[in-house]
């Protein structure tokens, strides 16, 4: 019996939804409850504009009968809301079609390794501080204004299975997403995205925007046309999303630039690209998915070539693999991506490709097509011509029309130093190097 | 509220809102996993000594939201302490007042088989190749979700409310001479629904409509003409496209909270400024409003989540920005009322300026007769791909159905037209609006955290001249 009051333990919660899915007579049922505590402070103009605290204690309940498969989430976690919710939800379940697809849940007992990134000095940060150090490093570089938002979580799950799976897990992130203005059209973005305190560096996300702003003014248009450029970790990040293209359920729902592309060549030699549940002191994770299925390793790309897909058991099944602990219930998502580096700093990556273009950030990327990669995205905050291996004028009105299997196979140099990122376009933590893709193409706006 | 007031809070007000749905995914005709999402709590806002504060909770007995309350009002005070602009909210009347959707079905009596029996019926009027055009892989979407919320502020508005909203969109992958392209019926990504009962989705008529529109859409997969590039033309835009230009291109920019600088780090400012009212911004021809009060339309609703009354705002009117979206803090910086714009998508979210239903008001032609004086230009009738700048001058829609145009005559298909222009120039360049205003459905993004607001895109035929295309 669990306790009537909400404030109920995870595990209780998870115990219960478990036995009442189970004496309703699922054949399977997986439970995730969490209880989350998210802060936020919200700064714009060189001042505070909110602070923000969410605490929640949900669960997510996925629940199989004859076949049938049905999932869904509840932010009513008492005891009424729970059985209330498990027998709707079985209701609609029954109402369902087998699943031509069913594979039942993972056979444990599984054992979890350690848990993902997590410090618990991050819950009660002085985040108010951290924003005016922000703010003060952006104003001393030389911006008149910055914006920005502080967010710390702190999450702990605990998953139970009715294929014997039963673990807990927790992570804490800080992630610092700062804009400054020296002019209108002079911006710079900075980032510090980090599941330590002892890592996070606000002053130097502060000071990265404001330079980079201060560097921007007096912005220049260039012809279209095709350039080498050099993209930032935080562009990189955006525009190559071989990760999610890598999930077994965009691949089969068409959706994915890399259909029947696996064990093929899709990128340049030099191109690494690994899936991870918990990257070492890295950015969040998680050593269990949404079946219980430990979190591991993925190569997905290998000296450029297509080596895995990302799958749960169901896609799993379907492909003849394992999962690869990449649960979603209906589709495999990435958890944590790792990009391989190269052996080059940022610096002299713009210095060799001595004729070209410098972009710092990127927002609102959007598709013509996934079955090819056909995108654009638009450029934001500074961007800077290349000449002679020099950064020299900004420039503005820029937009980046490509294709992903195009620039994969047009990378010429890839940064020795990498970044975390995670942020407003960044949705997956990501850790990523600049890149120099040569021949992308770049158009501007008419009536500019 | 009592307990912030007695902690020497100016304001307060609490919102305890239960959203509740369902959604519904075939691929190719075999249903995934149904999803059923309930989220329910309570959120608080307050302001003391001029720094906002918000907080929510899931854990709503009296013990928790007391402590809740206390932690908002402790990090209000951190904020007061530091903040150089403090923060005040428009003095407006108070309402006391139920208000709805009207629904003739009950969306919770929809059956998760009842629509996973619509979306069968639906893939199998496009699961047979069409004009040479096969779609080899179908994902149909339909649900519904109901958003319940109780609001209540220390000036003493209390107000309860319920909008069912139900929805149909869907990604395909059209297969012509061998080469998969993406699609979606409606086009653009966007979707079909309102807010109502499941009467909307049947009116729909979907296994006639979806058939419909994918036959239109195999016109542009088979294109290959290619776009006129560097040449001066007229064009023609279907209400798909332009009505998301009204969206990206007004409604976006003429946010006051965006024109503030608050939005700065996250969707982003504005190329406009706070003197901007009364700025000719396009022709006398460029009408654009934004109406939340549209009775079934899924941006819908009477009041915002600061108990202010919504009403219809223009926003363009004859080339030049007349209103702003306002919220309760920007109308006080603009020393106005608010127009009701502030809107949260669920309890753990602050309340932020969003837009309703954004359209370009209706003209009086016919397509036929914007056709007929063109001479040489573009159609495009709908797009996929879209983008536009975070300050809304500089944008771009690829079309995925699009036609030469050559003495008032529709001619041969052409492939992905890319029309990509400042917003100065776009606006500038109308000369005819049509009689045919239509609606479709999006979810706009915008706040940090991010929240997906339910919105209608709307446009009748638009026609611009002397303006330019590119190709990809």
């Amino acid at each position: 019996m669990m306790a009537q009051s909400r404030a109920s333990s995870i595990e209780e919660i998870a115990a219960f939804a478990l036995s009442e899915g189970k004496n309703l007579g699922c054949s399977d049922v997986s439970v995730t409850a969490w209880k989350s505590n998210d802060s936020q402070v919200r700064f714009s103009n060189n001042t505070i504009t909110l602070v923000n605290n969410v605490r929640n204690i949900a669960l997510e309940v996925y629940i199989s009968k004859d076949k049938k498969k049905i999932v869904g989430a509840t932010y009513n976690p008492t005891e009424e809301g729970i059985k209330r919710f498990v027998q709707n939800l079985l209701s609609s379940c029954n109402a369902l079609p087998p699943s031509e697809d069913y594979a039942p849940l993972p056979e444990g007992p599984f054992h979890y390794h350690g848990e993902a990134n997590f410090d618990p000095r991050v819950t009660d940060a002085p985040l108010v501080d951290f924003v005016k150090q922000t703010i003060d490093s952006g104003l001393n570089a030389g911006a008149k204004r910055v914006s920005g938002s502080l967010n710390t979580r702190t999450i702990e799950q605990f998953i139970l299975t009715t294929g014997g799976a039963s673990g807990r897990d927790k992570q804490t992130k800080m992630l610092l997403n700062v804009r400054a203005f020296a002019e209108d059209n002079a911006s710079g973005h900075g980032l510090s995205c980090t599941s330590y305190l002892s890592d996070f560096e606000p002053a130097n996300a502060g000071y990265t925007a404001g330079d980079y702003a201060k560097r921007s003014l007096n912005p220049k248009m260039i012809p279209e046309g095709r350039y080498s450029v050099v993209f930032t970790p935080t562009v990189v990040a955006n525009i190559l999303p071989v990760a999610s293209n890598a999930s077994a359920f965009a691949i089969e729902s068409g959706t994915s630039f890399l259909v029947d592309k696996l064990e093929q060549r899709i990128a340049v030699q030099t191109f690494k690209l690994e899936d991870h549940g918990v990257y070492p002191h890295g950015l969040g994770g998680a050593v269990f998915d949404a079946e219980g299925t430990p979190t591991g390793l993925t190569e997905i790309v290998g000296n450029g070539t297509f080596r895995s897909m990302l799958h749960n058991v169901t896609t799993a099944k379907k492909f003849g693999k394992k999962s690869t602990g990449n649960a979603g219930i209906i589709a495999p998502q990435p958890i944590t991506i790792e990009f391989g580096s190269g052996d080059i700093s940022l610096h002299d990556m713009i210095r060799e490709t001595k004729d070209g273009v410098f972009i710092t950030n990127n927002w609102y990327t959007r598709y013509q097509n996934y079955s090819n990669g056909e995108y654009s995205t638009v450029p934001r905050d500074a961007a800077f011509r290349i000449e002679n291996g020099d950064l020299t004028e900004p420039l503005v009105g820029l937009r980046v029309s490509d294709s992903i299997p195009r620039q994969l196979n047009n990378i010429e140099l890839i940064s020795r130093e990498r970044q975390w990122i995670e942020w407003w376009e960044v949705h997956i933590p990501t850790l990523a190097p600049a890149m120099m893709i040569r021949d992308v193409q770049l158009t501007r706006a008419v009536g500019s | 509220m009592d307990q912030a007031q007695r902690r020497g809070c100016e304001y307060a007000e609490a919102r305890y809102q239960r959203t509740s749905g369902l959604s519904c995914l075939a691929r190719n005709g075999v249903p995934e996993p149904a999803e059923m999402v309930e989220a329910e709590g309570i959120g608080v806002r307050l302001i003391y000594d001029g720094a906002l504060a918000f907080g929510a909770t899931n854990q709503t007995s009296n013990e928790n939201v007391s402590d809740l309350v206390e932690t908002i009002v402790r990090n209000a005070k951190v904020a007061a302490s530091v903040i150089k602009d403090k923060i005040h909210f428009s003095i407006e009347d108070t309402h006391v007042e139920k208000w709805g959707t009207e629904e003739k079905k009950k969306v919770e009596n929809v059956s998760v088989e009842s629509v996973i029996s619509l979306l069968k019926d639906v893939d199998k009027t496009i699961a047979k190749p069409i004009s040479d055009v096969s779609f080899p892989n179908r994902m149909v979407f339909a649900g519904h979700d109901v958003e319940e919320k109780v609001y209540v502020n220390t000036d003493g508005s209390r107000l309860e409310s319920r909008v069912p909203r139900v929805y149909f969109a869907s990604i395909l992958t059209a297969l012509y001479e061998g080469k998969p392209t993406t699609a979606s019926v409606p086009p653009g990504f966007s979707s079909l629904g309102g807010s109502g009962g499941w009467e909307i989705i049947e009116q729909l008529d979907l296994t006639n409509f979806v058939p419909k529109t994918a036959t239109e859409i195999t016109n542009g997969i088979k294109a290959k003409g290619k776009p006129p590039v560097s040449e001066t033309l007229d064009v023609i835009l279907g209400p798909n496209v332009a009505g998301l230009t009204s969206h990206e291109s007004c409604g976006h920019p003429g946010e006051a909270d965006r024109i503030l600088g608050r939005e700065g780090a996250q969707a982003g400012e504005s190329f406009l400024k706070a003197d901007s009212l009364g700025m000719e911004i396009g022709s006398s021809e460029a009408y654009v409003s934004d109406d939340p009060t549209i009775p079934h339309s899924m941006g819908f609703y009477l009041y915002d989540d600061e108990g202010v009354r919504a009403r219809k705002r223009q926003l363009i009117t004859a080339g030049k920005f007349t209103e702003f979206l306002q919220n309760r803090a920007s109308a006080y910086y603009f020393g106005i009322k608010s127009n009701g714009s502030s809107r949260a998508v669920q309890f753990d979210r602050e309340p932020i300026i969003r837009m309703g239903n954004t359209y370009i008001e209706p003209g009086d032609w016919t397509f036929e007769e914007m056709l007929k004086e063109v001479k040489r230009g573009v159609y495009i009738k709908s797009f996929m791909e879209w983008n536009i700048d975070d300050k809304r001058l500089n944008q771009r829609y690829v079309g995925l159905e699009a036609y030469m145009i050559e003495n008032g005559t529709l001619k041969d298909t052409i492939k992905d037209p890319v029309f990509e222009i400042t917003t100065p120039k776009y606006w500038g360049s109308i000369d005819a609006r049509a009689r045919d205003l239509e609606y479709t459905c999006g979810t706009c993004g915008k706040g940090d955290p991010m929240q997906g607001a339910p919105v209608f895109f709307g446009a009748p035929h638009i026609r611009l001249r002397n303006v330019r295309v590119g190709s990809r």
